[in-house]
């Protein structure tokens, strides 16, 4: 396979997760500009532990996307009292917070005669796992793909499941929610943390792929791209995000047709089809529609 | 039985309620009466645990319910219907009535109950697979009630079921709520239309300004001076 | 409760299959020798075209100093701010009769700081990234990069 093509579809992978991570508190009716820190806890948390520690790849994943999730937790206490606008701007507070953190953040190792490791501002180079270990570039791609495959099939798990009922339930209306006997705070953190976790993933791979990071990558851009796919791609079944991200990667990005002006584009899509679909594409009446097409429902009685 | 006692509500510094004290007999329809802003919503949400009162008791069959959540409230036998957010939009009829019921188990038990449902609200039938936002007024509130009735509680709260609907559709609820209460449900319930709630209630209390300033049964007080009161307080009807 | 129990179900699933896709890969990976790494300069240079940069590698063996000639380079490039957008279609970048050098024409859409991917094939499979600023007639790049 051509390596741009390659490339492309690797970051279109990585890209999902944080775009699955921000849909998922969509879902739960709550608008997060800051699921980029989470992005950038797992990508430092990973590249940290295979560079620096010497870990395996695949416990250094587990770890980043533990780390993550765990910080997204310790954020959602206090911030999930906020509603709306409150939490939004919440949300990017924190992750410009993060990102300035990561700018102070120096932890270098001597390694095999050279300095490796976050060095502030001058980011982190050096994360060079797949090539240590002779990963190949398709080998790594598989390897996201098949970690995007399980969390969508955790995704329609969850759909099925009452706690995928209950997110989405929260996200219609809380008090309502509460109403019918959710325990409305402990499941938003819940869903906080799952989101951190699945963002923390998506950046451990990114730290991977690329062997480099630094503090810009996680600038609040990524954050509103992420959120803009769950909008795009619609709020009725995990596979929104991930539409929003091949509309926006895979075509927008890849035909290269408007060069600069892409950012331009896209901007005027999500305007445009928030006022046409305010839910998305994949809203839940398509979803529901779809679904009752294969769910053959018994005739209503005479 | 279920009793409120020297209940304390406020909104920052506004007492929005001043030491409310009531009983709602088991069995029985209870109505709540009163003029905008007297505190029935205010009421109906610290019962249900949404907000928590600054003092006072709350009662059911001797559980206290002051200061639980409202999850554990629910899983005590208490379901309100409240005013104006009565469905999850995005959700079919259907998924509301399964939402109603998200504490319980038994599936098979859900199963029937939803069919009982469909028997007792046919037009919920017709439109089970309907997004609930796209239902009419008077097919919301419906649904709401089944939607409440789906957690099997003791008690069911209602908050001005009527609000906003045409006169058949609000015959057809009350007769809905007096069906209810006939097989056994205990229904303690906000009105504004004193002329129905008289007719089903057996027993009913007049708030003003955060206060229980009447209760009685509907025989005890004419209704015009109830409806006087109930719409435009007591001051008024005394100047 | 069922939800926290669900959850972790949830979880211990998309561990188990990402335990076994790690297995494979971590098969293929026996404990790494000390392999040889790449160490690059990058010096950029504007042409007349706008946006358009000549760009020279340099490439050395990172342990021994040594150029590093005879492997396949090609570079590509996206913006550190909107990572994974915007990327330049990677480049092939023939080497320069210089051993170790390779030159590279790079198309860039906009001006500003490009995390340029210089990914090497051939005898050593590499990546190594260097930070360069391109501005209207000059470009810089990072020490360090
Ligand atoms: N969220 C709030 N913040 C501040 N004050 C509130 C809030 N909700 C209600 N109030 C005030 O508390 C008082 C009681 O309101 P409540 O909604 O309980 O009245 P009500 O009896 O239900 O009226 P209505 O018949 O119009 O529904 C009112 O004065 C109202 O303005
Ligand atoms: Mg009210």
């Amino acid at each position: 396979m051509d390596d741009y093509l390659v490339g492309v579809l690797s970051n279109i992978g990585i890209v999902s997760f944080i775009a699955l991570s921000a849909w998922l508190l969509l879902l739960t009716g709550e608008i997060s500009f800051g699921q980029q820190a989470f992005f950038a806890i797992g990508a430092y948390a990973a590249g940290i532990a295979t560079a620096l520690w010497g870990w395996p790849l695949g416990a250094a994943l587990g770890w980043s996307a533990a780390i993550a999730g765990g910080a997204a937790v310790l954020v959602g206490v206090p911030t999930l009292r906020l509603h709306g606008l409150y939490f939004a701007i919440a949300t990017l507070g924190f992750a410009e917070m993060v990102r300035l953190l990561f700018e102070q953040f120096h932890y270098r190792v001597m390694i095999d005669g050279e300095l490796v490791g976050p060095n502030g501002s001058d980011g982190f180079r050096g994360i060079r796992y797949i090539f240590e270990n002779d990963v190949g570039s398709l080998q790594f791609l598989a390897l996201i793909y098949l970690l995007l495959a399980a969390a969508l099939a955790g995704f329609m798990l969850l759909e099925r499941s009452r706690l995928g009922v209950a997110f989405r339930m929260i996200g219609e209306d809380d008090t309502l929610a509460a109403l019918n006997g959710l325990a409305v705070a402990r499941l938003k953190i819940l869903a906080a943390g799952l989101a951190g976790a699945l963002a923390g993933l998506g950046g451990g791979l990114y730290a991977h792929l690329t062997t480099y990071v630094e503090p810009r990558v996680f600038d609040v851009m990524l954050g509103v791209h992420s959120l803009a796919y769950g909008l795009i791609g619609g709020l009725g079944t995990a596979l929104g995000p991930l539409l929003g991200v091949v509309i926006d990667i895979g075509l927008l990005e890849s035909v290269r047709a408007f060069a600069g002006y892409r950012m331009i584009v896209f901007g005027g899509l999500v305007a445009v089809l928030l006022i046409v679909r305010p839910r998305g594409l994949l809203d839940e009446a398509l979803v529901h529609r779809i679904g009752r097409l294969f769910v053959r429902a018994p005739p209503a009685g005479p | 039985m279920f009793e409120v006692s020297d209940i304390v509500a406020t909104y920052g510094k506004i007492e929005a309620l001043k030491g409310v004290s009531l009983k709602v007999e088991s069995g029985k329809i209870t109505c709540l009466l009163g003029p905008n802003g007297a505190g029935k919503t205010t009421l109906m949400m610290t019962i249900a645990g949404i907000l928590q009162p600054r003092r006072g008791a709350i009662r059911l069959d001797g559980m206290d319910l002051a200061g639980l959540s409202p999850a554990r409230i629910v899983s005590r036998g208490v379901a309100l219907v409240p005013e104006n957010r009565l469905v999850f939009p995005q959700m079919s009829v259907r998924e509301n009535l399964l939402a109603g019921a998200y504490q319980r188990r038994d599936r098979a038990g859900i199963d029937s109950d939803i069919d009982r449902m469909y028997a007792r609200f046919p037009r919920l039938k017709e439109r089970r697979e309907q997004m609930a936002g796209t239902l009419s007024g008077g097919e919301q509130q419906m649904l709401a009630v089944a939607r409440a009735l789906m957690s099997r509680p003791r008690l069911l709260l209602m908050d001005e079921p009527s609000l906003g609907l045409a006169p058949l559709i609000v015959a057809e609820i009350f007769e809905i709520i007096a069906e209810l209460n006939r097989d056994g449900t205990t229904i303690f319930l906000v009105e504004q239309n004193a002329h129905m709630a008289l007719k089903v209630a057996h027993q009913f209390f007049l708030m003003e300004q955060g206060r229980i300033t009447f209760s009685g049964t509907p025989g005890q007080l004419a209704e015009d001076e109830v409806i006087q009161r109930a719409y435009l307080g007591s001051r008024r009807a005394a100047g | 409760m069922t939800a926290l129990r669900l959850a972790g179900a949830l979880a211990a699933a998309a561990a188990c299959l990402s335990a076994g896709a790690f297995a494979q890969v971590g098969a293929q990976a026996p404990q790494a020798q000390v392999k040889m790494r790449a160490k690059a300069d990058v010096a950029c240079r504007p042409t007349s075209t706008a946006l358009h940069y000549d760009c020279t590698i340099r490439l050395t063996n990172a342990r021994t100093g040594e150029p590093l000639g005879g492997v396949t380079l090609t570079v590509g490039a996206d913006m550190p701010s909107m990572p994974m957008m915007h990327s330049v279609r990677p480049v092939a970048a023939p080497p320069e009769p210089e051993s170790g050098s390779y030159r590279a024409r790079l198309a860039l859409e906009m001006h500003g700081d490009w995390a340029l991917q210089l990914n090497l094939s051939g005898p050593l499979r590499d990546r190594v990234v260097a930070i360069v600023r391109f501005e209207p007639g000059r470009a810089e790049s990072r020490p360090g990069g």
